[in-house]
Formats: C-alpha cells, structure tokens, sequence
C-alpha cells in the first residue's frame, strides 16, 4: 500500500524517564487494509517459492533454501575452519620448518610438533618430523595461519568432519598436508600475495634438508621414482657445470657418512637381536651414499644443463656404490647369524641381496670393481624386488656396454634402492 | 451402510448385529478418514508455511517429503512418556482423552457427500458447537493435572478463549439456524443448490422444457408453504455469496480459528510466552493426541464452516449427476465429497496462510476482537438474516399486512432482500468498525493525576 | 435405515435402550456420590462433569436431542469450567484436602431427600408411566424438538422466558458493576501516552497562546483489531 506517513517526534519528559513520540500523523489505512496487505505479501512469497529460487537478495521472493549436501554455497576466500599443511606439488617438500609459532600461538594448544633430525649427525634440520593437530578441540580462529613466517600452515575450507572415532580428529602430518596447489584453487589470492616469498623461503630450506626429510610422507615415494627415474636417464659426461661442484661435495658427504655408519656397525659388538639397528644403519649409509650419487645427478639435471659427472664425481659414486656394497655386506654378515630371529625370518630378501655382493672387490681396478658391484647389486636388487613385489622397473639388467662411471651410478642406486626397500619392509614388519 | 450390509449378508446375521456392525464400520470409516486428512495437513502445514517463509519444508522422507509425519509418528510412539512426579496422575492421563473424544464425536454429525451422511442429528448444528466445547474441559484437566504454571496458565487462557469464542461463533451459526430454518446439518446443502446470489429463485418455467441436467426439484425450506419447485441448479447457490452468509461466515470463520487454536489466536499454547501452554508436560502419545485432537477439531471446524456457508458437498455437476439416476448417484456422491474435501482444504490452506501472515494476538485484544467486533457484527447479521427470510418467504398474513411481496416472483424478491440486507451489514461493519476505530477519549481528574504523578 | 423394521431391531433396540439406561444411571449415581465424597475438591468438579454428562446422555436417550445437547453445551461446556474457574482462582480451597462429610451429614442428606420427595412424588402419583414411550402410531413424527421449544418459548412460556432472561442480564449487569468498582478502588497508573498528553495540557496551561493538537499522537494503535492499549 502506498500510505505517505509523516512522522514527527517530539520529546517528553514523564515520571519514567524521557519519551520520544513518535507522531506518524494519520494513517490513510482503513480497517483490515493492513492485514490484507500482509496476507497479500505473505501470498507472493508463497507464489514465488513454488516456481523460482532466490538468486540474488533484491530479488526478495523466492526460495532461498541451499539443499545442502547437494548444494553448496561457495566458500568465500577467507573463510576458515581448521588448519592445514601446505607441500610443494612438484618437490613434495613442506613449507613447515618446524619453528614452533604456531605451536606457542595456538589458544587451546592443539598443535604439537617435533622438529626433524639429520639421522647421521642428529643435528635440527628445517623440517617438521611430526605434526599433530587436535581438530576436536580447534577454535579455528586462524592465528596459527596468520603467525606462520613461512606460508607453510594456513586454514582450510573442509568442515565435514563429523567422525564417531573417538580421537579420529586429532590429525597427523599425512593427514594435514595438502598440495600448494589445493590451497590456490580454494584461496587464489590469498596465495598470489605470498606466493613469492614462500617458494623463496622454501627454496633456502631445502637446502639444508638431507635426502627425503622434509618431503610430505606421500609424496615421498613419487619423489623417488622421479629421482631414480632422473638418474637413469641422466646423460653420458659433457662439460661440468658449476653446479656440479656441490653436487659432488654432497656426494663425498655422503660417502663420509657412509663410512660413518660402516664405522659405526663395525664398532657395535653386539650379535643377533640388536643386529637389527646397525643393520639398519648400515643401510640408511647406503641409501645416503646412492642418494648423494643421485643428487650429484639430480643437481646436475635441476640446473637443466647439460649435465654431466666430472671425474671427480663419478669416482666418489663409485666409491659410494662399493661402500654401500661394502654396508650391506656387512650387514648381511652381521644379519646372518640372527637369520633365526623374528625379524630376519620375515624378511629374508634383506640377508640375501647383501650375501651375493660379498666377493670383496679390493684387487680389481677400480672401474671394473665398480662395475661389479654394480652388477652385484644390481642381482640383489632384483632379487629384492622380486621377493618384495617392488616395482620391477628398477631391476633392469645392468647393460653391459655402458659406461663404467654410468654403470656404476646406475648400480649404485638400485642397490641403494633394493636396501632401502628391504629396510621399508623391514621397518613395516618392525612395526 | 446398514442397507449395503443387509443386502450382502442380510441371511447370515441377525438384524440389530448387521445395525451394529454398520454404525462401527462407518465410524472406522469416518476415523480413517479424518486421521488420513490430519496426516495430510501436518504435512501441508510445514510445507505450505515453509514456502510462505520462502524455505522448502520438510523434503527428505520419501517423496517431497510426505513421509515425515509417518516418521514424526514413530518418534512420537518411541518417546518416553513422562508424567511429572507431583502431578495428579488420573488427570494428566485422561486429559488428552477428554479432550480428542468430543473433537472426534463432532465429525459424525457432518455430511460427507451426498447420501454420505454417519448420522442424521436434527440438532446437529448446536451438537457440533457443544461438543468442541467439552473439549476445553479436557484442557483444563490438563493444565491442572500437569502441576505446573505454565500448563496451568494456558489452560486458563485455553478455556477463556474457548468460552468467549464460541459466542461469536454460535451467533453465527444462528443465521444458518435462521436460514435454514432448523438445526440439522443434513439439509443445508441440499438447500444450498441454485446460482450464485439468487439461489434456487429461477424457475423452471416450462417443466417440460426444463432439462434435468440444470434444473433439479429443490425444497427451498423444511416447513415452508411453497411447493417443491423446479429451479436452475448449478450447485452454487452457497449462502457465503449472499450478504447474511458472507458476514456469518467471515465471524464463523474468525471464531473457528480462535476456537482450534490457531493463529493468530494461539495464545492459549504461545510458545514464546508459556512454553507450550497446556501441553507443557506432555510428551509422547500424550502429546500427540493433543496434537491430533487440535488438528481434527481443525478439519471439523473447516468442514462445519463448508457445510454451513459453503454449500457443503454442493457443487457444479452434482445435482445435474444425481437427476440422470441409475449408477451415475454414486458418481455424484463421489463428486460432492470431493468438493466438499476440497472446501474443507481451501479453508486450512486459508488458515496456514493466515498463520503466515500474522502475529498473535494479546490477551486484551483477543477479548476486546471478540466482543466489540465479532459479536456486535453477529447480532446485526442475525437482524439481516431475519429480514431475509421474512422477505424472501413470508406473506403478507406473517407480516401483519405490514409487507405484502406476494406478487413478487421468488427472484425478485431474493432480489429485494439481498439488497437490503446488504445494505444493513455494510451499514453496521462501518460503524461497528468505526467505533473500534476512534481514539479513546481519555477523560481524567487532571488535579488528581498531577498528584498521583 | 429408515423404513426397513424388522421386529427384532425393535425388540433388541428397547433391550439395548434399557442396558445403556443402567449404564448411563449407574455413572450418573456414581459420579454424584464421588462429587460428594471424594476429598480433592478439583476432582470433585471432574466428576460433577462426569455427572452432567452421564444426564445429557439420558436426554439423548430419551430422544430428547435439543435438551441433551444443550445440557452438554452449557453445564459441560460452560458452568462446569467456570466452576473449575472459580476453583483454581481460589487459592485456598484448592490446596485443602477438607473432608466432605461431616458429622452432620445426615442433615444434610434429610433436607435435600424431603425437597427431592417434595418434588417427586406427586410427580409420580399422577403421572402414568409407560416405558419406553410408545411411538406416535399414524400421526407423523414432530419436525424437530428444537422447534417444538423455540415454539412453545414464544408462545405458551413467554413471560417465564422474559424473565429469566431478565433476570440474567440483571445478574450480568450486576457482575459488570461489581467488576468495575473494583477496578476504580485501584490506584490510577498513567500510561506513558496519558502522561506525556498530561504534561502537553500543563504546558498549554502556563503558555496562553494555545497549541493546535497534533491529530494523533499516540502509540500507533492497530487499526483492524481496533484495539486501544
């Protein structure tokens, strides 16, 4: 109804306080306008809702219920519910550095983390090793995100988290990492703005991250295929790069520390039960030693330049290839006598790898050593891979007309490969 | 119901067996169908108002939704019946009874279609308005049997709008009395047939010519001199189109949803102000009866309010039906319990519309709508409803020789009443309205005043 | 069902008028004795409506319909809660628990017998009974009872219906006077449109140039109810 109402009010003062009067001057309605007015409102509504939706709030009518499961309203940008972790897509490296802003910020005191260790040195690395979120107890106010110096913990826009698991919304780092790619599809320009600093940030802590810690647990087996992948494909000598020089120095720190940890299962005395560790570090050096191998090649091949393997490199991929042989051997040696027990019964690929490369290779010049081992290593592997339903990809047969350098590395790092496996599986069983 | 028995298994059983197994089948019958429709309307209530809301309703449990109330029925049979440790146990158990049996007794005096009739009352009219007023005793039993205050304070509220409702709602009823010139329910529609406005006035004036498809042999009034006559029929000659009904209907209609409750007249169980008003401290089965009874005396009320100004189960095509005879009666029976189902709807959709629309009412402007709108609009209805039967039946001997209409056509002079009493009713709703509407005066003692404040 | 009789729809029907009389004399007595007995003085009242309406059903029985039916209407329907009314609104005789039958009951059990022998018996004397009333044999069967009493209100009892009808407006009017002058015994509270309305006249009062009034100052009042806080 179009009734032109004039108020005016006036003020007056009453025993109970000052009162405002409003005077709307005299209403053109006549008796029952009013309400029918309302029925009528009240009839376009319901008119309305029966044929069309609400789509915009001018529009006034309509039904405007969001069918909820089926529908969805689109999240705006920044909304938050509970935090996440954010790994880099093409590197599975995380964001996260472990420096514990968020954990000390945190109102109810949901987050907890444990900063990750170089294993060989047991110095801090920039890497989370663990990470715990207590969803249930989460107030998703966000500061976690806000304090968060490297972009690595932000807020997510799930909130279908109903569970009847008792502790099913404490979440670990598998659970929270996300790809940096999820987080730009849900906050684009959230993630424009810091986008720079971040990768930059991560690019200097990756650094200082050894082999795979830092990488998001899901990740890290992709990472490795590719890296095996990259090594095996990686091209015969041409000019060194100047990157090829760290690369190298990484290698021989990782020989260093293969010899560590031979030295270091020389030294334990003990037999059978607690052959288990050294064994297991004897290992871990051969893995160190066939992955220094591999970022000598991975460096080489990240710069995108011709890579090559300068002498120096190639030799100490050799020396790593023959000191991890030299590990395993010895752990096979060591494992030998405990084949009795629990463990090594249920991993029995883990003594015999290490067995078939133990002729020593000290007279043989060092090419032809190399190579041998490499074969060697080579049969474990596949002996491994077989009996552990490994991938089989690894397990080529060595040509032997290639390279001796190339045959080395490529032997070098499928024995670390079929190591590592064995110790995965011997881990799981551990478990 | 009887005569089908008889006729089927009329050997097989004694007679007063065949009566007795008849008057139970129809009251399953009836039962059914009120608790089918009370099924129905819970559903219609929550969509309807829920589209009104612009929301969806209810629309999960089966299709669009009309299983929920099959489901709110389990929820309702699975819950604990609670009965609260210092409330008087007899009582708080027979309350919802008392008050379900008189709403469910109401709709066995109502005819459901033509010839489909459970009983014929011929104080029907007055039986249905006592009736629903026992149920406020029910009410009562359960405010006080609850032993609580808020029960307690909406059973008062419950019983004092009840009792002040139905007084409106009886003068109302009164024109139809007036009209009809009895109180049974059985014959109001048979006497709502005709057209619009005119009602059963235009004759036939040719009984040969008159094709029985239009024209149907009516009774304008039990007891009245004239002769059966042939008139045109299309089954629209409801009392709500002529000025005496529209008005009766608008204050029956008004006092009938004060009288289920609904609002804008739900004062009695105002969730904001009294939790749940006399139905606090029911739960379960309990409550569901009371839910059930407010909800039949819903449709009851609907269906009086149909029977009484909307032509009942009459309708267009259902005499036209009946005179072709043979099968084709029950076809017309079907046809009028239909229409008056659908009246019946109309009207409870009229009622959800209402309550999306409007807010409750105060208590004070609940009594003062009754007995300075309502009840003075009724008592000048009653006025105008005399005045037409007077001129649309009387002859000049009933007059005193005052009037004389005799020479009139029966057309003519429904003509002539329907102006004058439309005349009387707009006259008195403007005043009446007016009244209402003036300020208040405010006299006071000003020395007085100024001392007391 | 109408014209089809057989003889034993008639027979069993008396049997089963005379089975529903005891039913509905066995719950009348009953009820009456519990009104009068029974300790809880709410349940009294319940089973006084039980009573009046074990009363409305014998009139139904007796095919007297209006009656039954208005019985319902106005003792169950009406002075039955405003009965509880009464009840619920008195504080102290809800709570009591006061035993109904004195000492003296026997009093009180003399009187109202001699009042109802009083009534009864001369009653019965001259009354002959036939149960049940034989039907109307040829003449045809009365239009409706309600008539029949709107007809002789009208015409035979006329001045009795005049009266009592005055006596209950008299008794209404009477109410109304009482209600109202308590009401002007309490203590005057100005609403807050009384006060402001108040103080405008006092300040018209000392400026003599006066004020044209606004038209309507005042909470807005809903127009259609035509309700006035």
């Amino acid at each position: 109804m179009t009734t032109e109402i004039q108020t005016e009010t006036t003020e007056a003062q009453t025993t109970r306080g000052k009162v405002y009067v409003i005077d709307r001057g005299r209403t053109k309605l006549r008796a029952g306008q009013g309400l029918l007015t309302g029925l009528e409102v009240v009839f376009r509504h319901f008119r309305d809702a029966l044929t069309r939706k609400l789509e915009k709030p001018s529009q006034q009518t309509g039904v405007f219920t969001v069918q909820y499961p089926e529908e969805r309203l689109k999240l705006p940008e920044a909304f938050r519910n509970f935090p996440i972790l954010l790994y880099d897509d093409e590197t599975g490296q995380e964001l996260c550095t472990s420096c514990f802003q968020c954990q000390r910020i945190c109102p109810p005191q949901v987050i907890h983390m444990t900063q990750a260790r170089d294993p060989a040195t047991g110095k801090p690395v920039p890497a989370v090793a663990e990470f715990l979120i207590e969803y249930d107890a989460c107030m998703s106010c966000g500061l976690c995100a806000e304090v968060c110096p490297f972009d690595a913990i932000k807020m997510d826009h799930e909130f279908e988290y109903s569970t009847d698991v008792h502790g099913g919304l404490t979440l670990n780092k598998e659970a929270l990492n996300r790809p940096i790619s999820y987080y730009e599809k849900i906050a684009p320009t959230f993630w424009a703005e810091v986008k720079d600093s971040a990768m930059k940030k991560l690019q200097g802590n990756m650094k200082r991250r050894p082999d795979l810690i830092g990488v998001a647990p899901q990740m890290v087996e992709k990472i490795r295929a590719q890296r095996a992948a990259a090594a095996a494909q990686a091209p015969s000598p041409t000019p060194a790069t100047p990157e090829a020089a760290p690369a190298d120095k990484a290698a021989r720190l990782a020989a260093a520390r293969a010899r560590a940890a031979e030295k270091a299962a020389e030294a334990t005395p003990e037999p059978a039960p607690d052959s288990a560790p050294i064994d297991k570090a004897a290992r871990l050096a051969a893995i160190r030693a066939a992955n220094a191998a591999k970022k000598a090649e991975g460096a080489a091949d990240e710069v995108a330049a011709p890579a090559t393997d300068s002498a120096p490199t190639d030799k100490a991929a050799r020396l790593a290839a023959i000191r991890a042989a030299n590990a395993a051997k010895k752990a096979a040696a060591e494992g030998a006598p405990a084949a009795g027990s629990a463990d090594f019964a249920s991993t029995p690929s883990d003594a015999a790898p290490a067995a078939d490369a133990a002729p020593p290779a000290s007279g043989m010049p060092a090419d032809k050593a190399a190579r041998l081992a490499a074969i060697r290593a080579a049969d474990a592997a596949k002996k491994a891979a077989a009996e552990g339903a490994a991938p089989a990809s690894d397990a080529a047969p060595p040509a032997s007309g290639m390279p001796a350098d190339k045959a080395a590395r490529l032997a070098a790092i499928r024995a670390a490969n079929a190591a590592k496996k064995a110790a995965a599986q011997r881990d799981g069983s551990e478990e | 119901m009887t005569d089908i028995l008889r006729s089927w298994i009329g050997g097989a059983l004694p007679d007063w067996l065949i009566v007795l197994i008849a008057y139970l089948l129809v009251t399953t019958i009836v039962l059914f169908y009120a608790v089918g429709n009370f099924i129905m309307m819970v559903w219609a209530e929550r969509r309807v108002v829920a589209r009104m809301q612009d929301r969806l309703g209810p629309n999960r449990v089966g299709p669009a939704g009309l299983l929920q109330p099959i489901a709110d029925a389990v929820k309702m049979f699975t819950k604990e019946d609670i009965v609260p440790r210092n409330a008087d146990r007899w009582v708080h158990l027979l309350a919802p009874i008392v008050a379900l049996a008189p709403v469910a007794m109401m709709l066995a005096v109502i005819p459901w279609g033509r010839g489909w009739e459970p009983v014929d009352l011929n104080v029907a009219l007055l039986y249905m308005v006592a009736v629903s007023a026992v149920s406020g005793v029910g009410l009562m039993m359960a405010g006080w049997g609850s032993n609580n205050k808020f029960a307690l304070l909406g059973a008062m509220r419950a019983v004092a709008q009840l009792v002040s409702y139905e007084i409106p709602a009886v003068t109302a009823l009164l024109t139809v009395v007036i009209l009809a010139g009895g109180m049974s329910l059985l014959e109001l529609p048979y006497m709502q047939a005709g057209v619009p406005i005119m009602g059963a006035t235009i004759l036939c004036g040719d009984p040969a010519g008159c094709s029985p498809l239009l024209y149907s042999t009516i009774t304008s009034f039990p007891g009245s001199p004239n002769e059966p006559v042939q008139a045109l029929d299309l089954g629209l000659g409801w009392w709500v189109f002529t000025p005496v009904g529209f008005l009766g209907f608008l204050v029956f209609f008004i006092a009938a949803l004060a009288e289920g409750e609904r609002t804008p007249f739900d004062i009695p169980e105002a969730d904001s102000e009294i939790v749940a008003g006399y139905m606090t401290e029911y739960s379960g089965m309990k409550f569901a009866t009371f839910y059930i009874a407010q909800y039949i005396l819903n449709f009851a009320l609907s269906a009086l309010a149909a029977t009484a100004f909307l032509g009942g189960w009459q309708g267009p095509g259902v005499a036209a039906l009946a005179n072709m005879g043979g099968p084709w009666v029950h076809v017309a029976a079907a046809l009028s319990a239909f229409y008056l189902l659908a009246k019946i709807w109309i009207l409870f959709f009229v009622m959800i519309w209402l309550r999306g629309a409007f807010p409750r009412l105060r208590v004070d402007q609940l009594m003062d709508f009754a007995w300075k709108l309502l009840l003075p609009l009724a008592l000048v209805n009653i006025v105008s409803a005399s005045l037409m039967v007077g001129l649309t039946q009387w002859t000049s001997a009933q007059w005193g020789g005052l009037i004389s209409l005799d020479g009139f056509a029966p057309w003519q002079r429904q003509l002539i009443a329907v102006l004058v009493t439309a005349i009387i009713n707009i006259a008195a709703a403007y005043w009446i309205l007016a009244i209402n509407q003036r300020p208040k005066q405010v006299e006071w003692d000003e020395e007085e005043l100024i001392a007391a404040s | 069902m109408g014209q089809y009789q057989s003889p034993c729809l008639v027979l069993c029907m008396n049997t089963l008028i005379t089975v529903l009389f005891l039913i509905f004399a066995a719950l009348i007595l009953t009820s009456a004795i519990m009104t009068v007995t029974v300790k809880n003085i709410v349940h009294a009242a319940l089973w006084l409506i039980s009573s009046f309406f074990g009363v409305g059903a014998l009139y139904l029985l007796m095919e007297a319909e209006f009656l039954g039916v208005a019985q319902v209407l106005i003792y169950v329907g009406a002075v039955s809660i405003l009965i509880l009314f009464a009840i619920m609104l008195t504080r102290d005789l809800e709570g009591s628990q006061n035993r109904q039958l004195t000492p003296r009951w026997w009093i009180a059990l003399i009187v109202p017998a001699a009042l109802f022998g009083l009534l009864i018996v001369p009653t019965v004397m001259t009354h002959a009974w036939q149960l049940p009333p034989p039907p109307p044999a040829g003449q045809p069967p009365a239009i409706s009872g309600a008539q029949q009493i709107g007809t002789a209100f009208m015409r035979e009892y006329f001045l009795p219906f005049q009266v009592a009808a005055i006596l209950l407006t008299v008794a209404m009017i009477g109410a109304i006077v009482i209600a109202f002058e308590e009401r002007e015994r309490r203590r005057r509270v100005l609403t807050l449109v009384e006060q402001v309305r108040l103080r405008q006249r006092q300040q018209q009062r000392q400026q003599p140039a006066p004020r044209p009034e606004p038209a309507a100052t005042a909470v807005q009042t809903s127009e259609a109810t035509g309700g006035e806080t």
